[in-house]
């Protein structure tokens, strides 16, 4: 039996009269790629936005290796291991690359504000360290002949992948991506999937949003389906590609069907 | 050549920049030197044409120059590094001003003994006043802190224990260092400790500004939301922010009273937030080389004019005006520039 590393306990939220997601219940297992689909307005990015602590439950939890986020403040959920990208890229525009990462791996310095200040030695050696792991990320995506240009002068492709560069910087146990393939061309997502495999087998867990179905197909060990806020399937992504309802949701009840 | 490329651009803080990082750490040494040297003579530079024809020169270079650009720098830590807007300034100057005088008439401390309780004081106050303010963002928090300006100065101007209206009188200048004497006929030697004030808070600044919490405060600056996303205490930095900020306010105003020798509540009006936030945005938001030089021009060219009276606040805003819309980012522009080799592992300064 695989580890339950992450997991949706009867999540519901509730927008006013709005339920954006309604008793959700999803696992997310360690070292597996798990993609989360549905049409628009589904209410995936809610899922990503309650897991960071971006919004709370109005009901149900979060658990993140059975540990309750419940209430945690974001940038300590951060801290305990989730870290995710955005579907509008947010990188800092005006840093560079290579600055973008090492803010994210900052997160794990002990040395703070007065440690920078008086250049202790932990100060030095964790900066110095923040800046090689940085590099090394940069590497690992393949964006390292960035490092030193402006976020936001970078080529729409190169500043995706950096984003997932920044939130690896994290070193997080779980990271989401939050339609990471947005207006990339064949060629790009086929690289973008062997990135994310590359991802996955570096040791990472993966989930991940997406509306390109080969590339999901392709990737994924599997597939959750979410429907007006609803949870309609959760399985091999073979077995969700033929699955009635899933087929529903995306294309409509045929006329002839019903 | 690309320095020369960016001057074409007028590009100056681009190649400066370049130009440093480019110097052997002998190099390096020399300029600073020489740069410092050149500041500290500056007082002997009175005449001609820099001369100030009605206020003595070297009382200028003090207050408001001197004094300027170090609250410049400290509230370019919050507005430029981080990117809160504090509207409420002054209120830590008069802090520390008020420390000075009260402490100073009162007690036996003198000006330097005094100094580390008024910074502390009014980093205190920074923390007090952002605990609660920093949860709000934006115009909001601007208007909190102008809240707190007025405040702290209707607080004093009310509290007849300090003086109320009339203020107080007979604040002792700092005790003399060696053979220099502090007195108000010859302010060579307020010059020279305000300028090591400015060299440290400088050097505070260019320390934090590579390392975490320099990254901490840009990244809040530039998108507040992803940054605490990325593991950023957003809330810890931006106390630090305003309570650094803060000090160097307090630590300005411990000096200007022991200078002043008497203070008092209308000194310490909205307006002067106001003038000291025109220095950052005018000299360029983010940027230490811009703001001091914005914080000069500003306070120095009122003073320059001082001969056309009434016109000369006319005259000052117009030059402002005309400035900013020909380089609306401010005089020199927080770093732009992009090293297209990646090869160094050497730290930008910024």
């Amino acid at each position: 039996m695989k580890k339950t590393l992450l997991e949706l306990k009867d999540l519901t939220i509730k927008f006013g009269g709005v339920t954006a997601l309604n008793e959700v219940n999803l696992k997310i297992y360690e070292g597996e790629i798990l993609a989360l689909i549905g049409p628009n307005g589904a209410g995936k990015t809610t899922v990503f936005n309650v897991v960071t602590g971006v919004y709370k439950a109005t009901s149900g939890e979060v658990l993140l290796n059975d540990k309750s986020l419940n209430g945690m403040k974001r940038h300590h959920i951060t801290k305990l291991g989730i870290s995710r990208t955005f579907q509008n890229i947010r990188l800092f525009g005006d840093m560079t690359a290579l600055e973008n990462v090492i803010t994210a791996t900052d997160v794990h310095k002990k040395s703070g504000l007065l440690g920078g200040l008086f250049g202790t030695s932990r100060a030095r050696r964790e900066e110095k360290e923040g800046r090689e792991k940085a590099h090394e990320l940069l590497k690992f995506i393949g964006i390292d002949e960035y490092s030193d240009r402006l976020a936001r002068n970078l080529p729409y492709g190169v500043q995706r992948r950096l984003e997932i560069a920044r939130a690896l910087g994290t070193n997080p146990q779980i990271l989401l991506l939050d339609e990471p393939a947005a207006g990339f061309n064949p060629a790009e997502k086929v690289e973008l999937a062997a990135t994310i495999k590359k991802i996955r087998d570096a040791g990472f867990t993966v989930l991940l949003i997406e509306h390109d179905m080969s590339l999901i197909m392709g990737i994924s060990d599997r597939v959750a389906v979410l429907d007006f806020g609803q949870k309609i399937a959760d399985d091999l992504p073979s077995v969700v590609q033929n699955d009635k309802r899933v087929i529903e949701a995306y294309l409509g009840v045929p006329a002839d069907a019903s | 050549m690309k320095i020369i490329d960016n001057l074409k651009n007028g590009n100056l803080r681009d190649s400066g920049a370049e130009f440093w990082e480019k110097s052997s750490p002998t190099k390096r040494k020399i300029l600073a030197t020489s740069f410092i040297g050149v500041a500290a003579l500056a007082p002997f530079m009175g005449f001609g044409l820099l001369d100030t024809p009605i206020s003595d020169f070297g009382a200028v270079l003090v207050y408001p120059v001197g004094m300027f650009i170090l609250m410049a720098l400290g509230l370019n830590i919050v507005v430029g590094k981080s990117g809160l807007l504090d509207l409420g300034y002054v209120a830590f100057f008069a802090i520390g001003a008020y420390t000075m005088a009260i402490l100073g008439t009162r007690t036996s401390l003198n000006t330097w003994e005094v100094m580390p309780i008024g910074i502390a004081l009014a980093m205190i106050a920074g923390l007090i006043l952002g605990l609660p303010a920093l949860r709000l963002r934006g115009d909001y928090l601007a208007i909190v802190t102008l809240g707190f300006g007025e405040i702290v100065r209707i607080s004093a101007l009310n509290t007849r224990e300090i003086g109320g209206p009339n203020g107080i009188a007979n604040v002792p200048t700092p005790p003399s260092i060696g053979p220099i004497k502090f007195s108000l006929n010859d302010q060579k030697a307020y010059f020279w400790v305000v300028l090591i004030m400015i060299l440290l808070t400088i050097w505070m600044i260019r320390r934090l500004s590579v390392r975490r919490a320099g990254r901490a405060w840009e990244a809040i600056r530039q998108d507040e939301d992803v940054a605490e996303l990325m593991g950023v205490h957003t809330l810890k930095y931006k106390l630090w922010s305003f309570s650094l900020g803060a000090g160097i306010g307090g630590a300005a105003g411990v000096l200007y009273a022991s200078k002043t020798l008497f203070i008092a509540p209308e000194m310490f009006t909205l307006n002067v937030s106001i003038l000291i936030l025109a220095c950052v945005v005018f000299g360029g938001m983010g940027n230490i080389w811009g703001v001091v030089l914005g914080a000069s021009i500003l306070a120095y060219l009122p003073e320059r004019i001082r001969f056309i009276s009434d016109a000369r606040l006319l005259v000052f805003g117009l030059a402002l005006v005309i400035t900013m819309n020909f380089r609306p980012d401010g005089l020199l522009p927080r770093k732009k520039r992009e090293k297209i080799v990646a090869n160094s592992s050497r730290e930008v300064t910024s």
